[in-house]
């Protein structure tokens, strides 16, 4: 059903996760300025490489599969593209962000050929190779962002982006960059191509019900849906097939971190509640499906008189069980990525939270286990 | 230990030890010694002019001038005759004791150099019983300044006599601290028959002081014990003298042990909470340890 | 436990569990800093309704939350003059370990006698859910604690008077 692993001896948690094609390499953050590269062998995971270049917090990591580049952002304001070298060495290459704020979030394109990175100096920087020169270099989407950007996502068609702020505000913007690219087909968002042109606004507070910052936004993979989570504990989704009709579903869980499409119709979100939800949504609506964490309270193995005493020592406390939560992992979770398919057939996804842990869910053995669980 | 000690110990170990050197024929050392006692008094136990044979005890008080006006240097004379000399510079009283002439009943008489503090302050004391125990009203009060701003008050009746402490509490919580154990005192009556009644007032002087130069100030406490004629009479005043001189100290004393136990007990506490709070960290899961030899360490649990 | 202190500290636990979820957030306004938001206040975007929870007029939590960061400040029962004294001497005296404490903060807040600053750096580090029944077993222990340290000094104070008086 899930598969947990544990990287290295640490305990730190991992700020952000990214796998490479195969999916037997993985980028994560330790929580700190270095990213660090594992490759699979046998059951274990063998650390392979680790770029540090950043000198303050790495906060968003993503692999470009088919160009096999890692695009690392951080606290300290910079991002870098990595190549690898003819040693299979990754090699940095610091790209003119132009920001003087952190860069919180970042994602390759769908063709992989430009990205976009959010960050506090509210503005998204898209970035695009510049051959001529022989660098990375950005156009920023400024207005009419007035907060921290903290989530964006790419449309399939590889132009727009929506963006998620903690002004309670999501937004779609277009992300074309005539320079190296054709115009796209337009889409129900709008046909404007020019880059900064935003096609819609949705606001995340309902008047006199308050509202919270957006953690979270992903397309649906026929890109004209688009689901976020805020810190008000909803799941959000507008639809801009039908006039960007959207729907708000109140949940009982605590806020959501990240979500992501798993079918045209189904999302999986997870965050402070520990545990990764399923929500539905069909023309009625937005609705909760399942909670996909089924772990019961796990049982404690025996009490030795050295581990007693430890406690005892350390915690005060006589009985060693009741460190854990009824769920697999332990603290919250921050990223929730792909592991095998596509947003609009997911077989797999995986989850890394502040606990250091990261789990592989297997959807169609989910589907089996829990009773009731339908994914449509 | 819930009684101070009235006498002062080691003036009395000083002078045991030297003693039993003299019995047992060994040579005379020369000493010189200065120990302290409450209410800033001063010993000196020194040799006089280089005599080794002959130790001389010298007491400082600063308010002695005070004590004499009310007959401390007769009750020396009284308790310790011939054993008084001129006193020593600095200091206001000296007795000697000769190491070659010891007295058959040396314990007692060096119990009774350790009482000279006890015995300074005995005069005002039996003065004021005697005023009481002759109906002698028309005394004026004793005042004694026995510490920087912390007066003793001694005034007799023909039924009883008021001895009234100020007493200054270094900060707000022992005034606080001291106001449950006055509480208490006031209390205490009840426990038993024969203890005088004991009043406290906080800030303002009792009724009889007002009009004084007594100190109104928020650190400052009244105490006022009214000693009855079974407290003075002559057969049970020793004993009244005893305790009610040394009332200050016990007060403070056992403000000072709450303080110090309420310490310890948050030390406890915090460390508990701590404790508390360590279970929040999550174990970090088994780094090698090397023994000294270089092999690892495997912890079995 | 009292009838109505079961309530009151679920009460709190519950909206502690809410309180806390924490997120690592950069400094909007200086780059390269991150502060607990709580405590600078810079963009009221990013901090969430305080709340008060009170059992009674004296006994009151108030919790104040943000982005990055929660701030707990409890207000202690103090009945008396001697309860009053002990719990300002107990706070101080943990104050000053603040450091060991990491969660602690050094001076309460106005009104209040004890705050916790908890910023995203401890929840990274620590288990939530544990964070939150240290708070709530502070809140337990530290009346009990109280009422302990005065019965003792009270104890104290009946024994001495009364052996001091036996003597007369």
């Amino acid at each position: 059903m899930s598969v947990q692993y544990r990287f290295g001896t640490t305990i730190a948690p991992i700020t952000c996760h990214a796998w490479n094609k195969n999916k037997n390499q993985i980028a994560i953050s330790p929580n700190n300025q270095e990213v660090h590269i594992y490759e699979k062998s046998g059951s274990e995971w063998k650390i392979i490489d680790n770029l540090s270049q950043h000198d303050l917090r790495v906060l968003g990591i993503d692999w470009a599969p088919n160009t096999n580049r890692i695009v690392t952002c951080s606290a300290d304001r910079n991002a870098y593209v990595w190549n690898q070298d003819s040693n299979k060495k990754w090699k940095p290459t610091l790209v003119l962000l132009r920001i003087n704020r952190a860069a919180t979030c970042v994602k390759w394109s769908p063709d992989e050929n430009k990205f976009a990175v959010g960050s506090g100096a509210r503005l998204v920087s898209v970035c695009y190779f510049e051959s001529e020169n022989d660098w990375w270099v950005s156009k920023h989407i400024k207005k009419p962002l007035r907060s921290t950007v903290t989530t964006l996502d790419w449309h399939p068609n590889n132009s727009l982006l929506v963006v998620g702020s903690t002004d309670f505000k999501v937004r779609v913007f277009s992300a074309h960059i005539k320079d190296i690219e054709k115009n796209p087909e337009p889409t129900p968002w709008g046909s404007k191509t020019t880059l900064g042109t935003l096609l819609a606004e949705f606001s995340n507070s309902g008047g006199s019900s308050g509202g919270g910052w957006v953690q979270s936004v992903s397309f649906s993979p026929d890109g004209n849906k688009i689901c976020w989570v805020a810190h008000d504990s909803t799941i959000n989704v507008a639809d801009a097939s039908t006039g960007n009709a959207t729907f708000k579903l109140r949940t009982e869980f605590l806020p959501f971190m990240s979500c992501t499409w798993i079918t045209n119709n189904s999302i999986v979100a997870a965050g402070h509640s520990c545990i990764p939800v399923l929500f539905h949504h069909t023309e009625n609506g937005l609705v909760y499906s399942a909670k996909l964490d089924t772990s019961q309270k796990k049982e404690s193995g025996g009490l030795s008189a050295m581990k007693m005493f430890h406690s005892l020592d350390k915690q005060a406390r006589s009985e060693s069980s009741d460190t854990s939560i009824h769920s697999i992992h332990q603290n919250a979770i921050t990223c929730i990525c792909l592991y095998s398919g596509t947003k609009s057939n997911c077989m797999k996804f995986s989850t890394s939270g502040l606990d250091g842990l990261l789990v592989i869910w297997d959807i169609n053995s989910l589907e089996r286990a829990i009773q009731g669980l339908k994914i449509i | 230990m819930i009684l101070l000690e009235i006498n002062n110990r080691l003036v009395e170990e000083t002078l045991t030890l030297k003693i039993k050197n003299a019995q047992a024929g060994l040579k005379n050392e020369s000493i010189d010694v200065t120990v302290a006692d409450f209410d800033g008094v001063l010993y000196h136990i020194s040799n006089v002019n280089g005599d080794k044979s002959k130790i001389r005890v010298s007491i400082a008080l600063k308010f002695y001038k005070e004590l004499q006006e009310h007959g401390a240097d007769e009750l020396l004379k009284r308790e310790y005759g011939s054993f008084l000399t001129s006193p020593e510079d600095n200091f206001n009283v000296s007795l000697v004791l000769n190491l070659e002439d010891i007295p058959k009943n040396w314990p007692e008489v060096v119990k009774k150099f350790g009482l000279l503090k006890r015995n300074c302050f005995a005069s005002v004391f039996e003065k004021y019983f005697d005023f009481q125990e002759k109906g002698d009203e028309g005394q004026k009060r004793a005042v004694i300044n026995y510490r920087d701003d912390e007066t003793l008050y001694v005034e007799a009746k023909s039924d009883r006599v008021t001895v009234v402490f100020s007493t200054r509490f270094r900060d707000e919580n022992d005034v606080v601290i001291g106001k449950v154990f006055m509480q208490e005192l006031k209390e205490g009556l009840r426990a038993s028959h024969t203890a005088p009644p004991v009043l406290f007032s906080h800030r303002e002087p009792p009724r009889e002081l007002q009009n004084t130069n007594a100190v109104v100030d928020n650190n400052v406490g009244y105490v006022t014990f009214v000693l009855f004629p079974r407290h003075t009479a002559r057969n049970t005043r020793d004993n009244t003298i005893n305790l009610i001189h040394m009332f200050r100290h016990y007060l403070h004393y056992h403000i000072k042990c709450s303080k110090a136990y309420i310490h310890s007990r948050m030390r406890a506490k915090t460390s508990e909470f701590l404790k508390v709070l360590n279970r929040a960290r999550p174990e970090n899961k088994t780094t090698d340890k090397k023994t000294i030899t270089g092999r690892t360490f495997i912890r079995r649990d | 436990m009292s009838a109505t202190l079961k309530p009151y500290l679920s009460a709190v636990r519950h909206t502690l569990t809410a309180a806390m979820c924490l997120e690592d957030f950069s400094s909007q306004r200086v780059e390269r800093h991150n502060k607990p938001e709580v405590e600078v206040r810079s963009n009221k975007e990013l901090l969430l309704t305080p709340v008060v929870i009170s059992r009674n007029d004296k006994e009151r939590v108030l919790i104040e939350s943000s982005i990055n960061s929660v701030r707990i400040s409890i207000s202690v029962k103090q009945a008396d003059e001697i309860e009053k004294i002990l719990c300002k001497k107990f706070m101080r005296f943990m104050m000053m370990r603040a450091e060991n404490f990491i969660v602690l903060r050094r001076k309460p807040v106005d009104g209040y006698d004890i705050s916790f600053l908890i910023t995203n750096f401890h929840t990274e580090q620590m288990y939530k859910h544990k964070l939150v029944d240290f708070v709530i077993n502070f809140m337990e222990e530290i009346d009990k604690e109280i009422s302990e340290m005065k019965l003792a000094v009270n104890a104290r104070a009946r024994i001495v008077s009364e052996e001091f008086l036996k003597r007369f």
